[in-house]
């Protein structure tokens, strides 16, 4: 298991041998991309997003959810890099790789660990579109 | 002396201008230090702060059954532990406030 809360991205590939070497019974890897959107839900034009982290905190959520998943679904092995800072419309800010025996539990685990990342772990957002800006916020 | 780190994030932080400060809060709760001595020492933004953290009726903080005030969907750490408001503060802790996390759409 492994979490990373940074300016920077590792390289993709890179995450996905790491993944894959960690047992030779992995027979599925399921990788999500987390990409910034140019339109906001509301329709206008984004420009950037910026993101914020309580980085211990994060991290130790982030690193529960995933021991939790692996006792729930029976995966091998989770990653999860997330950046902060200013992240531009098109640029990666998420990567989850998930390992698994079979897909499906890959599958199952990777939807779960998303959502409760945007729900859960202590990360904002601010979005800045071309009218103005506005941190990101559950009600 | 009981000297207490607290850390603002996202609107929050915007909010005061600054990421985190150091308060000298003897004697005090974990309520009395988000009712008191933030905005004190912020009185530019108290109103707002108040607005923002707790759930207000005409300008004035709501408060519980437990004579403490509600908070309006904010979380609050003390050294990675989430105690109720009537925590009484004790030297070298660490204070996070946190605002809602949003979940959204922009990515993913």
């Amino acid at each position: 298991m492994r979490v990373k809360i940074s300016e920077n991205l590792d390289d993709l590939s890179g995450l996905i041998e790491e993944i894959k070497g960690v047992s030779n019974e992995v027979g599925a890897i399921i990788v999500f991309v987390g990409v910034v959107r140019g339109l906001s839900s509301e329709g206008e034009r984004v420009l950037r997003l910026e993101y914020e982290a309580y980085e211990e905190q994060a991290a130790k959520k982030l690193e529960n959810i995933i021991a939790e998943l692996k006792g729930k679904y029976g995966i091998i092995d989770a990653i999860v890099e997330h950046r902060v800072g200013v992240a531009n419309v098109g640029e990666n800010t998420v990567y989850a790789l998930v390992a698994s025996k079979h897909r499906e539990e890959g599958f199952k685990s990777i939807i779960e660990l998303i959502e409760r990342l945007k729900h859960e772990v202590p990360i904002w957002k601010k979005e800045v579109t071309e009218r103005g800006s506005r941190w990101i916020e559950s009600t | 002396m009981v000297k207490v780190r607290v850390k603002y994030f996202g609107r929050l932080r915007e909010l005061l201008g600054v990421k985190e400060e150091d308060y000298d809060v003897e004697d005090s709760t974990l309520a009395d230090l988000l009712l008191k001595h933030i905005p004190s020492r912020h009185p530019e933004a108290a109103n707002e702060w108040r607005k923002t953290v707790f759930v207000t009726v005409r300008d004035d903080v709501a408060m519980g059954r437990d004579g403490m005030p509600i908070l309006k969907n904010h979380f609050i750490l003390v050294g990675g532990r989430s105690p109720d408001l009537t925590y009484r503060l004790r030297d070298g802790d660490e204070v996070a406030i946190l605002p809602p996390v949003g979940g959204g759409d922009d990515e993913g």
